[in-house]
């Protein structure tokens, strides 16, 4: 049993925004419930009112523009999973959410709805990280952009003001010749650890590189001064840097040793993971692009 | 039934809906904090659907919304307006079993029966998407329905078998 709220059913961004303005704490963004109904029913938040934004029109596409894919704050989890322009343009994003959940949190639950919960233990974001995506965000002062690095503030915090909702997340394309991978694993049902690579070699070097980590911090986020320093560095060289990156990844990610494993061992697995994810892109098998 | 577990608190408001629950319309008023689990339980009357972590883990409660798999204890009902339920109850053609549940019995795949409805739902709902699994599509897609029993060989068998009687 929930405890009882009201439903509003805005059909614009501005309305929605103004909604969530005038109602401050009163309201949660209700996007597909999958985190939020969970929520009220352990009475963590007793929301008087739930501004559902499913209905507003243009929330729920998936497009390409110009190379750039634009994603709707709406969109499930079961559809980025499934859609082609996904799975061809972003296909680390595609790997990522096969795993959310199960096939039931990825029917309901959104994309919207799981970056602006921010959960550390979520998938999407450490994939968007290394596409260098950004968040579209509606406001009564109309729209602003930021790079989801910013968005992402930390465990269960995003940069969302009072009467702001995420709209559209926006995704350029990797350049010629890059490519990415995503690689998880879990213990119980939400990930240990994830991490995400992108990457572009040229005769047998590093040319760049861009790495990701979810999970083990209090939020996911890339991982820019390693990614420095293996500009330039052959393959072996990088793998080598990436398993010896233990030291670095502590004081980066600050880990906290819970039920999922000890601080010790989510930096070693993420050492691991990164290092595999670094190989399967440069073989390609997280896909093209 | 809501009966059983008594509304402790007042409901702010409610809403019409019309939901075609196995081919059915129902068309009622209910709370908008009701969940579907319990509108097809108590309301509808069709309890086959199983109440069972309440956190989108087990699957007990899996029915089918518009052919997608979903948790009807987290899913809020008002959702389901206009929408298509499927429930274990609509399996079944009158006496005929659908073949999964035939192939259920057939195998033994269940010991306890309470995750079944779940299961079946779950198979019903990836033979739809994808006529032809693999051992480990199913294993993939079946990661969210948990068998305390321990069937899963037993499910999966069943799931291959039907797969395999419609290709034929």
């Amino acid at each position: 049993m929930l405890s009882p709220f009201r439903v509003l059913h805005p059909t614009t961004i501005e309305e929605a925004s103004s909604e969530l303005a005038r109602l401050g704490d009163q309201a949660v963004i209700y996007a597909g419930g999958a985190e939020l109904v969970l929520l009220i029913r352990n009475g963590l938040i007793q929301p008087d009112y739930l501004v559902n934004i499913k209905r507003i029109p243009g929330l729920d596409g998936i497009s390409s523009n110009n190379g750039e894919v634009r994603i709707g704050t709406a969109v499930t989890h079961r559809r980025l999973e499934t859609d082609p322009v996904i799975h061809a343009r972003l296909p680390a994003l595609a790997e990522a959410e096969s795993h959310v959940g199960n096939i039931r949190v990825r029917s309901q639950g959104t994309l919207g709805g799981n970056l602006c919960f921010a959960d550390p233990h979520a998938d999407p974001g450490t994939a968007l990280l290394v596409y260098d995506a950004s968040v579209e965000i509606g406001g009564a002062n109309g729209g602003r952009q930021l790079p989801l690095a910013e968005f992402l503030v930390g465990t269960y915090e995003t940069a969302l003001q009072p009467g702001e909702l995420l709209t559209e997340v926006r995704v350029p394309p990797l350049a010629d010749g890059w490519r990415a991978a995503f690689l998880r694993i879990e213990r119980f049902y939400r990930p240990t650890a994830n991490v995400a690579a992108a990457l572009s070699v040229r005769e047998g070097k590093v040319d760049a590189v861009r790495l990701a980590v979810g999970c083990v911090g209090p939020k996911a986020m890339r991982l820019t001064e390693l990614e420095g320093q293996l500009h330039g560095a052959s393959l072996q060289e990088a793998d080598r840097m990436l398993r010896d990156s233990k030291p670095y990844l502590t004081e980066k990610l600050e880990p906290v040793s819970d039920l999922l494993g000890s601080a010790g061992y989510k930096i070693t697995i993420t050492s691991v993971l990164l290092a595999r994810a670094l190989e399967q892109a440069a073989q390609g098998n997280g896909g093209a692009h | 039934m809501i009966d059983e577990l008594e509304r402790g608190v007042k409901t702010l408001e409610t809403t019409s809906v019309t939901i075609t629950v196995n081919g059915t319309p129902w068309k009622g008023e209910i709370p908008v904090e009701d969940v579907l689990l319990d509108v097809l339980r108590s309301r509808v009357g069709l309890t086959g659907t199983k109440r069972g972590c309440e956190s989108e883990v087990c699957g007990a409660c899996t029915v089918l919304v518009d052919g997608a798999p979903i948790s009807s204890c987290s899913y809020l009902a008002f959702e389901a307006d206009g929408k298509a339920v499927t429930t274990v109850e609509g399996l079944a053609d009158g006496d005929v079993l659908d073949p999964l549940q035939d192939a259920f019995i057939r195998n033994v795949a269940a010991q306890c029966g309470y995750c079944t409805p779940g299961q079946l739902m779950a198979a019903k709902a990836l033979l739809e998407d994808n006529p032809s699994p693999t051992y480990d599509e199913i294993a993939h897609w079946l990661t969210g329905n948990i068998c305390r029993c321990g069937c899963y060989p037993a499910i999966a068998t069943s799931i291959l078998e039907v797969a395999a009687e419609k290709r034929a």
